[in-house]
């Protein structure tokens, strides 16, 4: 069959298009189980009489055929031999309300009309079927229709036999500007320009819309958007979705997908790749990002948060979306209890997620470190950083490597050390502060121990300003010492959780008067602790974002650090003073050091310990040579390099390309995939309850009702999973995947409830056509562009929208398909039709999310950290709205307005709202402002004789026609109105057409400009606009 | 309703949309067809009002004071002398063990005693920690449940349970689920506004803006946040150099358009869209003039001791009255300034300071405009803390704590449910987060279980397949 269709699909290329049905028979029962009966049964009955066997009642089930019809005692409920005897037509039927089914209390009824229907079936014989998506596939045959133009498609086969059942006719195909707008909305998800649209009118040749439509195949734009539906149903997003909602590296997993169906990989090997790339012999860099799938799920990162808790939500949260978007299945419901409707059981859902036991993971992510990531660098990158790592091996051997001008200067160096120690100075000593200051009101005093306590106001950011007088030696170095105390938060380091950020340390000599002398030079710092990501020499890089932290609010110890002096400073003049700043200006909230004590010392290269120097060094370096042991000796010598002057350039040099390589390192992107591990132990979890471990332990097992309770020969993997999945004899997954194709062309699904195909789903509108579909799909090697080709080639697709009164009353959902629907489009594409229509859009493939405008202070409320957003400039800001930043709790407020998804749980079907708060951002969003002044720009430009051609050219490049005179005269009218408003008040014009970066008009030209700015505004703002006909 | 009824009833498209300027994104048209929705009881009307028991309604909107990081309940409302007397000795096992912890996990548990005195306010004699002399002002209006509970232990997952019944994601909020059932009271304004306010009493914990979700239901009926600073609702505000009357001329000429378009298309969304353009062009006025208090008397001002427009709680809670005069049906504001982990007895001081004048202001001015009858103020957090100590402060607590409502149909002065005699666990008349659920909805005259939307195959409620209404607590 498969080859049947290529070649159907192939000769009209040709020009030769010919399609023989197979000849139909549809002998239709007048009332069948699964399109009347099992939703009823399903809705009204099954929450006390179905699978569920806690929430049975009475030992009835009637969603099995056997006990539904099973002997209870001399009588039924259903009674086949006796129909009138069959106790569920007496309950449901009973004139007493105590009798009546399903009870008062359940909140349901029965209509009159449903109790004629079941008894009219259990008169005829109570014939069951299985439910109608977990039949095996066969491809039906295709029927017979009656109009000749509808005759060669099976798709329109299909339909045409069902509108003729139905009394139908179909509407004229759409005229052609019509149909090039809605192919592009449909296939690539942005407008065709005026141009564009004019040459396909033109184009009179034979299958002019079929190259169309393989040439929008063949586009990258394409796999764009197919991206977006995608990215909905695995719930991709940059964040991670709880709490502090912190970002996360999946976009390598984004660009994964647009290249997938861009380049048409077959839908099995794309479901192999995501859940089980990994597992793949020989897996490729992009399958690994592939598997990224399985890590989509949203991660906390909260403090208290419980591994085990959230263990068990990720693995529900994985089975609720693969059993969504691959089998059309609510396996989630099974969490707690058997499936109240179908025959998933809990064992099942618990089975589902052992596939998943195997992946490295864990439940709380101290510190947002997401982990396992796979770094993604370029070609380019991988060569700087091999050229960075054999630099720093050479620069490191000649760091050991011994000259007899270091051994020269060690010998005087340990001299120096002997008599320093003789002499006693060789000991921090701590200052009690002759001043203390906090820049934000907070209480600085001095303690009997020297240290200084914070109280009093606990600012979000504070500076202190310490001044040690009256130091009579030299001095190299600055010891500061931050110390617990009860009074801080947890007995920590401070009142902001424990922890502290210190951001910038600076010294200043000072006069008595504490004017400002000179600075003094840091060269280096080093603490005996530092937070990752905040080490000391944080405190002293000049950048008060960054700064030093110790993990306070978890370990609760005194921390200590060391600031040596580029130069020794020694004060002279009476009353000379150092002034030492602590600030701490970081986005942590009271993140303010609440206990510290400042020593100073006078030798050289001072060490953190009391003694100035390690206190091994200290030991050793005052041993005589002789006695040292080997590593002693080694102690001394490395201790000597490190600091010695004469290593200052290597060691600069070192510093510079480890940093270099670092750097390196974190511009590397990174993906966070999958990786296998020991599995760990999945039990079953009564009632979902994390803390109950009585549940029986699960391996990784297929639901049983599709596959039979077989115990497999070896344990499953996640391969086997996606095998099975997109295996022959697993029906749901092409009828589910299809289904959704269908809707994305066609506005509906065949079987509206996208999500569920299970009893509660929709019975398909179109049952063989699905079938049909699904099986055409699997024939052709799951190819995806082959569908939507079948899809949108048909008659059927090419039908007018436009409806009428008669139309929308015999058929308001537009379920049989006489027409075909108009909506609006989703919101990455209302975005992209404007970007478009300004010129401004930058149509780049891939890379990490982009930041367009957004209302400033959006995410005051994120915390841990608190965020600041930066809009992108320059090529970034004018992408297409998939690579929008998604940020799971505060998703970007434009793509929010037009129904765009948080993806914090699968999506299959967007809802399609209509608010005023789409209206305010098409009106007042400065992303849409500049597209408009953009294209305003244009249309000024534009090569038209008079105000009425550029209206035309202008309408028809927004929404693809020409206008009508009386659209063309309200537009000439905004224009002339605007101009004259403008013409008075040439500041205003300038004002309202600066918007974005390009530079603003001449006030000469302004008014003009501005009056069509209004014009560009009322035409992005148009339903037409937004909406696909 | 049949269905050929409802089609009937609508075949006048035009005048049935002239009907429907009420709801500010009135239901999605197709929507109303949807086969499933014309079925008895859950069938929303024209409006996507819900249709049951409006004639037992007490309440008309909802104004919840949400004291976000979880406020100690005892250092506000549930004094435990026991727990005094235990102070800093072993948290006896029997209460803790097997039971969730957060921060605490793994570290020796001791009592911590109620680290400010109590005191017995008004006629009634309610008993309220005596760092809220101002709600102590209004005892007699108020109920006190010290029985409340929950299922979620951490910030953002204990906030989505608290508002949508469950700690899964993609659920309606309670706001979204009232203004699809009830529609709103506002032509200019959203059914379900939201503000928030950020104190100095402890962690700045985020809130989600899935708080305000509507989740399965359609997008219209989504909570809008209101902005302190900024545009107090996003892109309200005329790009610049635009003046109203540009805007007005330019709204004007879009419709024009899009009913040239309907003449061909005819397109029914396109009547609503229409519509939705003029009420936005309303909210852009009416948006401002909500925000501006300039014509509060300073008499009214100094009730909730604010001079508006700074965003602190008090502001909120000022701006959470007008709008509950403009009908919008549920006012959500967010206070974050409760999570205590550390410094509990000086931070309990700062925050109380945050919030007792204007959350009492606020039922003490409801209730001179006559408006406290049919409007429920509901005050508490999204869980308790722990009588254990934290340091100097308490972990979270879900086994038992505290809230108090006001107005709407609530029975004032009285208190409802007991913790145990330490404070850990509500062992007499326990009251569960879907208990709350099931009687505020009672109180608009809606029966929470028949309150339902279908989604993925399933009915779904607020209270998911529990909930009672406690009558105990109505007057």
């Amino acid at each position: 069959m498969t080859k049947q269709v290529s070649r159907w699909l192939g000769s009209l290329a040709l020009g030769l298009g010919v399609w023989s049905p197979g000849s139909f028979a549809w002998a239709e029962p007048e009332v069948r189980f699964n399109r009347d009966i099992r939703l009823i049964l399903s809705d009204k009955c099954y929450r006390c009489h179905g699978p569920d066997e806690n929430a049975r009642q009475a030992g009835l089930r009637l969603d099995l055929e056997s006990e539904a019809k099973a002997d209870r005692g001399g009588s039924r409920a259903i009674d086949v031999a006796a129909p009138e005897r069959s106790l569920l037509l007496a309950r449901i039927a009973a004139e007493d309300p105590e009798e009546r089914m399903p009870p008062a209390a359940s909140g349901k009824t029965l209509s009159v009309a449903e109790i004629g229907t079941l008894k009219h079936w259990i008169e005829a014989g109570a014939p069951w079927e299985g439910h109608w998506a977990y039949l095996p596939l066969k491809r039906p045959p295709v029927p017979q229709v009656k109009a000749a133009a509808w005759k060669s498609h099976p798709v329109d086969a299909f339909i045409g036999a069902r509108l003729e059942q139905e009394g139908l006719r179909p509407s004229p195909p759409a005229d052609r500007e019509t149909l090039i707008r809605r192919a592009y909305l449909d296939l690539v998800g942005y407008s065709p320009s005026a141009d564009t649209v004019a040459r396909f009118v033109r184009d009179r040749r034979p299958f002019a819309f079929e190259r169309l439509v393989d040439g929008l195949l063949a586009s990258p734009s394409f796999g764009e958007r197919m991206a977006v539906y995608w990215l909905d149903l695995v719930r991709y997003a940059d964040t991670v979705g709880y709490h502090g909602d912190q970002p996360y590296s999946v976009w390598p997993y984004r660009d994964y997908v647009i290249d997938a169906f861009n380049r048409n990989l077959p839908f099995d090997q794309f479901t192999r790749e995501q859940l089980a790339g990994d597992l793949l012999a020989e897996a490729t860099r992009e399958q690994r990002i592939a598997s990224g799938y399985n890590r989509l799920h949203m991660i906390t990162s909260e403090g208290g948060a419980q591994d085990k808790e959230y263990l068990a939500k990720y693995a529900a949260d994985r089975v609720r979306t693969t059993s969504s978007v691959w089998l059309g299945s609510t396996v989630g419901c099974a969490e707690c209890h058997d499936h109240k409707f179908d025959p998933f059981t809990s064992k099942d859902f618990y089975s589902f997620a052992a596939f998943f036991s195997d992946l490295k993971e864990k439940g709380y992510y101290a510190g947002s470190r997401w982990e396992p990531e796979l770094p993604l660098p370029t070609a380019k990158q991988k060569q700087e950083l091999t050229n960075l790592e054999s630099r720093i091996a050479r620069l490191e051997s000649v760091l050991t490597t011994s000259t007899e001008a270091l051994i020269n200067g060690q010998l005087d160096w340990e001299g120096q050390i002997a008599q320093a120690d003789r002499e006693g100075r060789l000991i921090w000593e701590p200052i009690v502060p002759s001043r203390l200051e906090s820049a934000e009101g907070a209480t600085l005093k001095s303690l009997a121990d020297r240290s200084v306590l914070v109280t009093g106001d606990n600012p979000e950011t504070d500076v202190y300003w310490a001044t040690l007088s009256e130091i009579q030696t030299r001095v190299t170095g600055l010891r500061l010492e931050a110390l617990t105390h009860p009074s801080l938060d947890g007995g920590g380091l401070s009142r902001g959780g424990g922890n502290f950020v210190l951001t910038d340390v600076k010294v200043d000599v000072v006069d008595a008067e504490g004017q400002w002398q000179k600075s003094v030079a840091l060269a280096r710092a080093v603490a005996d602790f530092s937070q990752k990501g905040f080490e000391v020499a944080r405190a002293i890089d000049d950048n008060y974002q960054t700064g030093w932290a110790v993990e306070g609010d978890q370990k609760k110890e005194s921390r200590r650090a060391v600031f040596t002096f580029a130069e020794p400073v020694t004060l002279e003049n009476e009353g000379q003073a150092l002034r030492v700043t602590l600030a701490h200006r970081s986005d942590k909230n009271r993140h303010n050091i609440g206990r510290f004590r400042l020593s100073v010392i006078s030798i050289d290269y001072p060490g953190i310990d009391e003694t100035g120097l390690p206190d091994g060094i200290y030991r050793s370096a005052t041993t005589a040579w002789e006695q040292r042991s080997e590593a002693e000796q080694k102690l001394v010598t490395d201790y000597w390099r490190g600091h010695s002057p004469l290593l200052d350039e290597p060691r600069s040099q070192l510093a510079d390309a480890r940093s270099s390589r670092n750097r390196l390192k974190r511009e590397i992107p990174t993906m966070l995939v999958s990786q296998s591990v020991a599995p760990r132990t999945m039990r079953v979890l009564p009632r979902g309850n994390w803390m109950d471990e009585s549940g029986e332990v699960v391996d990784p097992a297929f639901p049983v009702f599709l596959t039979g309770d077989a115990e497999p020969e070896q344990s499953l993997s996640r391969l086997d999973l996606a095998n099975w999945m997109t295996s022959r004899s697993n029906p749901l997954t092409a009828r589910t995947f299809v289904n959704r194709m269908w809707k994305l062309m066609f506005g509906n699904g065949l079987s509206k409830v996208l999500d569920d195909l299970g009893s509660q789903g929709e019975w398909p509108t179109h049952p063989e056509l699905l079938d049909w579909l699904a099986v055409e799909f699997m024939d052709s090697g799951w190819d995806v562009k082959h569908l939507l080709r079948i899809l949108v080639t048909s008659q059927t697709w090419r039908q007018s929208s436009a409806a009428n009164d008669w139309l929308r009353e015999r058929d308001p959902l537009n379920r049989w398909y006489a027409r075909q629907t108009a909506y609006r489009l989703d919101a990455e594409f209302v975005r992209d039709v404007a970007l478009g229509i300004s010129g401004l859009r930058v149509d780049r493939l891939g890379g990490p999310s982009v930041k367009p405008y957004q209302p400033e202070g959006y995410y005051r409320q994120l915390n841990f950290p608190q965020r600041k957003y930066r809009a992108d400039s320059g090529a970034s800001q004018y992408r297409r709205g998939l690579y929008t930043h998604w940020q799971r709790t505060f998703l970007h407020p434009g793509m929010k307005a037009f129904d765009a998804p948080s993806r914090e749980e699968c999506t299959a079907e967007r809802p399609r709202s209509n608010t005023p708060l789409q209206s305010l951002t098409l009106l007042n969003d400065p992303s849409f402002v500049e597209a408009a002044r953009m294209f305003a720009q244009r249309i000024a430009a534009a090569e038209s004789p008079d105000i009425a051609a550029k209206i035309k050219w202008a309408f028809r490049e927004a929404t693809g026609r020409k206008p009508r005179a009386s659209e063309t005269g309200i537009l000439v009218g905004l224009y002339q109105e605007s101009r004259d408003r403008f013409a008075g008040d040439e500041e205003r014009a300038v004002e309202m057409t600066s918007a974005g970066p390009s530079p603003g008009p001449e006030a000469a030209g302004a008014a003009d400009l501005a009056a069509w700015t209004m014009v560009a505004r009322a035409m992005l703002n148009l339903h037409e606009t937004i909406t696909r006909y | 309703m049949k269905i050929d009824q409802l089609l009937r009833q609508r075949q006048n498209r035009r005048s049935f949309l002239n009907r429907s300027t009420v709801g500010i994104g009135s239901l999605a048209l197709s929507s109303v067809l949807e086969p499933w929705r014309v079925d008895g009881a859950s069938l929303p009307d024209n409006l996507g009002h819900y249709r049951m028991g409006s004639a037992t309604a007490k309440a008309k909107r909802v104004i919840y004071l949400c004291m976000a990081g979880g406020p100690s309940h005892l250092e506000t409302l549930d004094y435990k002398p026991r727990l005094a007397e235990m102070d800093g000795q072993p948290m006896p096992e029997s209460f803790t063990k097997g039971q969730p912890i957060a921060q605490l996990q793994g570290q020796e548990l001791k009592c911590l005693g109620p680290q400010h005195e109590f005191r017995h306010f008004g006629q009634s004699g309610q008993h309220l920690c005596s760092l809220f002399p101002n709600i102590g002002g209004i005892a007699d209006d108020i109920c006190i449940v010290r029985s409340f509970h929950t299922e979620q232990i951490n910030h953002d997952p204990a906030h989505t349970f608290l508002n949508t019944g469950t700690s899964i994601s993609g659920r309606p909020s309670m706001g979204s689920w009232l203004w699809y059932g009830l529609g709103n009271d506002s032509e200019n304004l959203p059914g379900f506004v939201v503000l928030t306010s950020l104190g100095r009493g402890g962690q700045g914990q985020p809130i989600s803006s899935r708080q305000w979700h509507s989740g399965f239901l359609p997008g219209n009926y989504q909570g809008v946040q209101f902005n302190a600073s900024g545009d107090p609702v996003h892109y309200v505000k005329s790009p610049s150099g635009v003046t109203l009357a540009d805007q007005r001329r330019l709204v004007s000429a879009v419709n024009a358009l899009n009913r040239k378009l309907d003449e061909v298309v005819d397109d029914q969304e396109i009547a609503t869209r229409i519509q939705q353009n003029e009420l936005a062009f309303r909210m852009q006025t009416s948006v401002p003039e909500l925000m501006d208090i300039s014509d509060e008397p300073q008499h009214i001002r100094e009730l909730y001791g604010t001079e508006g427009g700074d965003g602190s709680f008090a502001s909120n809670c000022l701006l959470a009255r007008r709008l509950a005069e403009r009908g919008v049906r549920f006012i959500h504001l967010y206070h974050r300034s409760w999570d205590h982990h550390g410094g509990i007895k000086k931070n309990m001081g700062v925050t109380a300071k945050e919030v007792d004048q204007a959350s009492a202001a606020l039922v003490a001015d409801l209730k001179q405009r006559g408006m406290l009858d049919d409007t429920l103020v509901i005050w508490g957090g999204e869980f308790g803390r722990t009588p254990m100590a934290q340091g100097s402060g308490r972990d979270h607590h879900i086994r038992g704590f505290s809230l108090w409502m006001a107005g709407g149909g609530i029975r004032g002065g009285t208190h409802y449910g007991e913790t145990d005699e330490l404070g850990y666990k509500a062992v007499v008349d326990p009251f569960h987060v879907h208990d709350l659920h099931a009687t505020m909805l009672h109180l608009f005259g809606v029966d929470h279980k028949r309150l339902t939307y279908r989604y993925q195959g399933r009915d779904f409620r607020l209270t998911d397949v529990h909930g009672r209404v406690v009558h105990r607590i109505l007057s």
